[in-house]
């Protein structure tokens, strides 16, 4: 099959296996994306709304195309 | 003995080059002209008047969202049906004829938009890459894009069958991931693309040519959004199946879970459509609760593509780790980051990052209206089609040359500079972008500098952001041009034995974990289909009792025949009176 992979590449060190691998610097990588998402998120706030006003959303009329 | 891509499938591998080479051409052409936009726009350079920057915008995002992406992708899939598959397409005549057909199609509308700034061309197509009517086109225009449409169908069918003469030797085997995620992409192109071919058939064509003498623009435009949301994912999916298939390699591991990049591509096909809605929030002949069901399966939307995040980065961390690398972030430095293959993608998916959270700002209802039709949408996009996708084809461009060629990559470090010079372009052009939408900085705008009115940046000053507009597309427009170099230098170059074999990564957790059902490619476009029609059928309905199938009375608007300063008078005169 051609997908055989040639992860054999010379600098590869050692092998791991499904069973122990870890991946815990993606879940550290992760957490801090979130984070930041948040923060932006809260940013966004003092950014967009204390400045305009808020943007009203109608009513329940509205919603249905009634209004 | 090399085992390269040409080794294995040289005929195919024509068609994937030419697929390539034409997507270059419009990149290199593309690109050019988005250089002249930031200039003019930002007064640091002004070649053109200002009714020809519409012209010129209209070439920008047709050549790079439209042709360039999707010649490379037609490239991308045929050789991941193709590899993965282990056999070759099954008649290579039907395969030249439908990128003929992309490539006819490119011409018409090439030619079309041309006509706008070249007298000796009775066309013109000044309608910008959603074609908005009234905005109207010389039918040349619409032709062509069905025909290009329709040969990205014929494409579809091609990897379709591929696929089913495959299976009908292999009748209890698992569909290989490449394959699986080309056809579940083919899907929701199929359901996407026919909304915008019945609009362009059946309204818009027939208007341009006189045959009914109007259109309802709110219908027409939503049937354009009912696709232009998709095919962002068409962009996509092969940008995430490169990242998903090809940098677990290079990072020196393997794919971290099959089935979860299943479950993804499932959720793409499913959610792709129904959410073209968002991009009409501020259209006002759509009730807001059809906008909200938008909302929501957009919101929907972010789980596929935070997956995928895990999936990739965990897949990088294995190869990290096998390579040696150790502790909680030290692997990170055990990446191969001096390969321009790996560094590029690897930059591209880190601007898709930032991009989520520009995306989450447009897909929100009340917030998108603070941001809605400014330059920060540019902004958002750039970082989205214009780098995530840009990038990483521009970066596995310098895997798949040499694999189509036989011949060995001209510049390797030349090739780390270009992508790095891109990232840093794009974080100046993208990052001004942004912050000018938040203070109202309209896009589409060949000049917006104001007398008796001056746009107030909270922080900066608008100088300081055009010259970042202007610093970023200089970068960008430079590394466009050493790519292109690097391209060329390659094709000139001779045969090499140092070509890696044609090969794609292996999975920890490979697809005997994943559930069958994921590969029910039946069960997931019926659902799609249905999710389709309930998000659709009623706003279109709604929209058709409004103003009739055919709208009122709705003339069709050239700009580039009418923008004189008498038609400008006239409609003074029109407004007044
Ligand atoms: C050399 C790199 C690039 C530069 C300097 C550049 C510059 C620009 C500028 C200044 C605009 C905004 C025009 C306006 O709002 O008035 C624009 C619009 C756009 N760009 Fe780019 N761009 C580049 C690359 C790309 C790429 C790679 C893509 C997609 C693959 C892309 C897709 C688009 C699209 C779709 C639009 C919107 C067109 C419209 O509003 O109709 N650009 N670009
Ligand atoms: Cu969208």
């Amino acid at each position: 099959m051609a997908s055989a992979t040639e992860t054999g590449e010379t600098d590869q060190v050692r092998e791991i296996g499904h069973e122990e691998y870890d991946p815990v610097g993606t879940a550290i990588l992760i957490t801090i994306y979130f984070l930041i998402l948040v923060l932006l998120w809260v940013f966004m706030y003092f950014v967009e709304f204390l400045g305009n006003g808020p943007t009203v959303v109608g009513a329940v009329l509205t919603v249905v195309g009634l209004a | 003995m090399r085992n390269a891509y040409v080794d294995q499938f040289p005929a195919e591998a024509k068609v994937i080059k030419a697929a390539f080479w034409s997507s270059f051409l419009a990149l290199a052409i593309g690109g050019s002209l988005g250089l002249l936009q930031a200039l003019h726009r930002t007064d640091v350079l002004r070649i053109m008047e200002a009714p020809d920057y519409y012209t010129v915008l209209t070439a920008h995002g047709v050549l790079l969202a439209i042709t360039f992406t999707i010649f490379f992708l037609v490239g991308i899939f045929t050789w991941g049906v193709t590899t993965s598959l282990d056999r070759g397409l099954v008649d290579l005549r039907f395969t030249w004829g439908w990128y003929a057909m992309m490539v006819v199609g490119t011409v018409l509308v090439g030619v079309s938009i041309l006509g706008g700034v070249v007298d000796a061309i009775p066309m013109n197509a000044d309608v910008l890459f959603t074609f908005y009517a009234p905005l109207q086109p010389h039918p040349a225009f619409y032709v062509g894009l069905v025909l290009f449409v329709v040969g990205t169908w014929l494409a579809g069918a091609d990897w379709f069958r591929t696929w089913l003469a495959w299976r009908s030797d292999n009748p209890d085997e698992r569909i290989p991931l490449p394959t699986f995620m080309a056809l579940t992409t083919t899907l929701f192109w199929y359901l996407c693309t026919l909304g915008v071919a019945l609009s362009i058939l059946l309204l818009l064509l027939p208007w341009s040519l006189g045959i009914v003498d109007s259109v309802n623009p709110l219908l027409t435009r939503t049937l354009f959004w009912y696709f232009g949301h998709a095919v962002v994912y068409f962009w996509l999916m092969p940008a995430y199946m490169l990242w998903y298939v090809m940098l677990p390699k290079l990072s020196g591991g393997k794919l971290f879970s099959d089935p979860l990049a299943r479950v993804v591509f499932v959720l793409f096909l499913l959610l792709s459509t129904p959410t073209g809605i968002h991009h009409q929030y501020l259209d006002p002949g759509i009730a807001e609760g059809y906008k909200f069901i938008a909302m929501t399966n957009t919101m929907f939307l972010l789980l596929p593509s935070l997956l995928t995040a895990f999936t990739v980065v965990a897949s990088m961390e294995h190869g990290a780790r096998q390579r040696g690398g150790t502790g909680y972030l030290g692997w990170l430095k055990a990446l191969p980051w001096r390969d321009p293959v790996f560094t590029g993608m690897a930059l591209a998916g880190l601007m898709f990052a930032a991009a989520g959270f520009s995306g989450m700002i447009n897909a929100g209802m009340n917030i998108n209206y603070l941001v809605h039709n400014t330059w920060w949408i540019v902004g958002h996009f750039h970082l989205t089609v214009g780098t995530a996708v840009a990038l990483t084809f521009m970066a596995a461009a310098y895997w798949f040359i040499p694999q189509v060629t036989g011949k060995e990559l001209w510049n390797r470090s030349l090739g780390l500079v270009q992508v790095l010079v891109w990232f840093v372009g794009m974080t100046f052009m993208s990052n001004a972008m942004h912050r000018s939408g938040l203070f109202g900085v309209p896009r589409r705008t060949a000049e917006p500098q104001y007398e008796n009115f001056a746009f107030e940046p909270a922080a900066g000053s608008m100088g300081e952001i055009n010259a970042q507009v202007a610093l970023g597309a200089t970068l960008l427009t430079v590394s466009l041009a050493l790519f292109l170099l690097n391209m060329v230098m390659t094709s000139l170059g001779g045969s090499s034995d140092e070509i890696p074999d044609n090969t794609y990564a292996e999975t920890l957790s490979g697809p005997e974990d994943a559930p069958v059902v994921l590969d029910n490619l039946k069960l997931w476009t019926a659902i799609a289909t249905v999710l389709v029609i309930f998000a659709y059928t009623l706003p279109l309905a709604s929209i058709i009792d409004a103003g009739g199938l055919f709208g009122p009375g709705i003339d069709g608007f050239q700009l580039a025949i009418e923008a004189g300063p008498a038609f400008v008078l006239e409609s003074v005169r029109e407004v007044i009176a």
